[in-house]
Formats: C-alpha cells, sequence, structure tokens
C-alpha cells in the first residue's frame, strides 16, 4: 500500500471514532470496502463490533470476515479484546489471533481460559479453532483443549479435538 | 453455432462484458427463450446503508434483471424489508421478479440471510421446498438455503427442474466447509428420487485448486474457473457447482459480470455496489435436453423451433 493509502486508513479510523454515529458508521463502510489494506486497522475494527449502533456494528463486522491476518504488532491489542464482555468484540479478537497462527503463541493461556469459561459458545469455539491456528506453541491450553474435546457441544468438541491434534504432545 | 442457441449466446455476449449504453430502452430485459440464466450474486452488507443509496440500488436492479434467477448472499438487514422494497425496485421497469428469503444465521449476533430473486414469468418456485439444509454437527457458519425451481415452459411436463443451493462459506473454515458442501451435495441429489438436478451455488470463498472434495462427486463440474469473480479481480470465489451427467441442461455457457466493465464504474463506485461480481451460467429451459433435429419448446411466449 502507497503512503496515500495508509494515509486515507489513518483519516477513517480518526473517524471511526468519532461522536457522530452517522460518521463512524461511514467510516467503518469505507474501512470495509477498503479489504485488505485495511489489516492495520483490525484492532480498531475488533473494537468497533462493540459500538453502539447496528450499522457500525455489522460494517466492522464485514470487514473482519474479509481482513486476512492481522499484523504482528495488533497481538498485544487484540489479546485484550479478547477478554471483553462482548461476545462480538471477543469473537472477532479470538479470530485475528488465531489468523496470526504461531506468533500468538504468548496468547495461548488466554485462549486456554477463553475455552474452558466464555460465556459465549461461539467465542469457546474460536478459541478452540485458534489454538489449533497456532499449534504446537500452544502446548499450555492442552488440558482445556482435553476437557472441551469432551464438551456435549459437537462442534467445540471436534474443534477441541481437531486442536488437539495439531498443538500435538 | 445451433441456431436454437443464437439467442442465449447474444445474450450471454453481453454479459461476458460488452459496454452497456448509459441510457437503455423502458421494458424488462428481454432474456433468451432458449436458455435460463442463472446467477449467484454475493451483495456484500445488503441492508439499509445500501438501500439508501438510489444509485447503487440502480445498479442492482439492472443486474438482476439479466437473470432469471439470482441467488443472494449476505442479506445483513434488521429490517424485513431490504429484500422486498429491492425486489419493487427491480420491478419498477414492469419486470414481474418474486423472492425467496431464508432466516438470518450465524453464529454471532451478525447474522445473514440468504435469498432468491426470480422471474415469475420464466421462473416457478415449489414453496414446500424451501429450506435451510440441517447441520447439527455445527460444520457451517451459515447452512445453506435450499429451493426447487422450474421453468415456465409450454408443455410443463418438459420444464427443466432442479434445486438450487445457496451457500457463503465462512473464509476461516474454508477447507472444512467444503467437506461439508459435498455431503450437502450428496444430501440434495437424494432429496427426491425424481429430482436429479442439484446446482450449489455462491460465495465459496475458494476457487477449483481447492475443490477436491467436490471432485470426490461423481461427474461434478463447475461453471466459472480461470478467471477472477472479485470486484477488485484478484480473487475466484463464486461459482455454481453442479454434477454434469445428471444436469446435461448445462449449455456450457458461463460467465462473471463484471461491475465496473458492464456499467462503466470505476473501481471504489463498484466496491460501493459489491466487492463481489455475479457470475452465472446458462441452462436449456427444458429438462434434458433434446436430440439434434428434434423439436422442443422454448420458455414462455416462445415458438418452438427445430436446431
Amino acid at each position: 500500500m502507497d503512503n496515500s493509502g495508509n494515509q486515507d486508513i489513518a483519516a477513517l479510523l480518526r473517524r471511526l471514532s468519532a461522536t457522530n454515529a452517522d460518521e463512524r458508521a461511514e467510516a467503518a463502510e469505507a474501512l470495509c470496502r477498503a479489504g485488505e489494506a485495511a489489516s492495520g486497522a483490525a484492532a480498531d475494527l475488533v473494537r468497533a463490533c462493540g459500538d453502539a449502533d447496528d450499522r457500525v456494528r455489522e460494517w466492522a463486522a464485514a470487514a473482519l470476515e474479509e481482513l486476512g491476518p492481522p499484523p504482528p504488532d495488533a497481538t498485544k491489542n487484540l489479546a485484550e479484546l479478547a477478554g471483553s464482555s462482548d461476545p462480538l468484540v471477543a469473537y472477532w479478537a479470538v479470530t485475528l489471533l488465531g489468523r496470526t497462527g504461531a506468533s500468538a503463541a504468548s496468547t495461548a493461556t488466554l485462549l486456554a481460559g477463553l475455552v474452558d469459561a466464555a460465556v459465549d459458545i461461539a467465542v469457546r469455539q474460536r478459541a478452540a479453532w485458534a489454538l489449533g491456528k497456532i499449534g504446537p506453541g500452544a502446548s499450555a491450553a492442552r488440558d482445556a483443549l482435553a476437557r472441551a474435546a469432551g464438551n456435549s457441544d459437537p462442534r467445540l468438541a471436534r474443534l477441541a479435538a481437531e486442536a488437539l491434534s495439531l498443538v500435538g504432545g | 453455432m445451433a441456431r436454437g442457441l443464437v439467442a442465449v449466446v447474444a445474450v450471454c455476449a453481453w454479459l461476458v462484458g460488452a459496454p452497456v449504453p448509459v441510457a437503455r430502452a423502458a421494458g424488462p430485459t428481454v432474456k433468451p427463450w432458449d436458455g435460463v440464466l442463472i446467477a449467484s450474486f454475493n451483495i456484500q452488507v445488503f441492508g439499509e446503508s445500501k438501500m439508501a443509496k438510489a444509485h447503487v440500488v440502480e445498479v442492482l436492479a439492472r443486474v438482476v434483471r439479466n437473470f432469471d434467477i439470482v441467488a443472494i448472499q449476505e442479506v445483513r438487514a434488521k429490517s424485513d424489508s431490504i429484500i422486498p422494497d429491492f425486489v419493487r425496485a427491480v420491478n419498477a421497469d414492469g419486470s414481474r421478479y418474486h423472492y425467496v428469503i431464508g432466516p438470518r444465521q450465524g453464529r454471532t449476533v451478525s447474522k445473514e440471510q440468504y435469498a432468491f430473486v426470480y422471474d415469475t414469468d420464466r421462473i416457478e418456485v415449489d414453496p414446500s421446498s424451501v429450506g435451510i439444509v440441517p447441520d447439527p454437527g455445527g460444520r457451517l457458519h451459515r447452512p445453506p438455503m435450499h429451493a426447487r425451481f422450474r421453468t415456465r415452459i409450454k408443455p410443463a411436463e418438459m420444464a427443466f427442474t432442479f434445486w438450487l443451493v445457496d451457500i457463503h462459506t465462512d473464509p476461516d473454515e474454508v477447507p472444512q466447509e467444503l467437506d461439508a458442501l459435498s455431503d450437502v451435495f450428496r444430501s440434495m441429489q437424494a432429496a427426491r428420487p425424481d429430482e436429479d438436478d442439484v446446482i450449489l451455488l455462491g460465495d465459496l470463498n475458494a476457487g477449483p485448486p481447492q475443490f477436491s472434495s467436490f471432485q470426490r462427486i461423481p461427474g461434478v463440474g463447475w461453471a466459472v474457473a480461470g478467471v477472477t469473480t472479485n470486484t477488485r479481480r484478484t480473487k475466484t470465489y463464486d461459482n455454481l457447482v453442479f454434477a454434469r451427467p445428471a444436469t446435461a441442461e448445462y449449455l456450457g455457457l458461463w460467465g462473471v459480470l463484471d461491475l465496473q466493465h458492464a456499467f462503466g464504474l470505476p473501481l471504489d463506485n463498484a466496491l460501493e455496489v459489491s466487492d463481489h461480481n455475479p457470475v452465472w451460467a446458462a441452462f436449456h429451459p427444458c429438462e434434458s435436453r433434446p436430440a439434434p433435429g428434434q423439436a422442443f419448446p422454448g420458455m414462455a411466449g416462445a415458438p418452438p423451433t427445430r436446431r
């Protein structure tokens, strides 16, 4: 992306924090249309999934679906957001950590905690999936994955079992 | 080229990229009488924001009018009026489209609906056939919607009937979802003993090199290959998948309606419409194609002809 693209994204990120909801919604929509060029805005878009305005949340979620992997320097912010009480924020933070792959190994304990105890089942499932994406570096999560592999939720059980085989050991 | 296919080819030539004049004649779009055009279109975040933009709705309506059926993905709206309002816009030129829409689906509070929008002058839907594919194992983020359609030709017993299965996969679990969809395809093939035609279409978030799951199904093929289907022209994500021996009605004609090219839009304006281009394939309106030299009826209102 050239410098003008970076400036565009930076300007959109400022508008994503505007007090006016229409302006935030327009910014979220523009970031969605930017596609993978907005990957540097990953953490901001995850945060926007908790916006009070429906339109901001929808465009932010749509942007994240197509965003691809976040930059490595987003891991710390995403790890903080993964603990959000807003399920949509937590879901997307965990998803982006999973997309980061092995580089997100430092978040394995956090993700294991979410597999065990996140209130929202979709967050628990995504955390199991993310641990599989991290792979052997997520060995700290083996016990949590083993427990989840016996869960009555078939998707959680399956993702946990798959993650266990990818984490190995 | 057989005379009977001339109409289809002429229309399809436009759909693959001939420029469209800005001013168009009033009245419904003329469609070929010897072909059924089935399309898939991921209309990115199709909701209140998009419907509030008249210039975007106009492009979307013009897209739909070119096809007999459009399988839509990514209806994302709190309101239930989006698709009805959109179909009213499509019908503003005298067309007579109607729609089928599915429930809101998704694992988070951000949910999507599938819809089929179809030209009632040329297509009928069996209302009892509309549903969502069961997914008790949670293998699919947004289980596909199915519906059975038939072409409106005379005599009706020669009409091409087919299942459409509309899907938008989760980009984070594509290989797993394609595996699940190959099972869906097989189950749809077996759903009715009197229906051998299944067309799975939508945003697969994958192109043919990733279709190993589908390739395990005997005779399966797909329409779109070797071209991009997203508006940025970087990826091949959208397709129509069907089994060739069964769906002999496939005419071998397919395309991608490139929004930038077809409507003379710069990239930013095309992205306002969607980040996907519609993809389409053409099928014969009769159940199984007649042998050369055999008379066959065409779509409603068309005179019969010989090849």
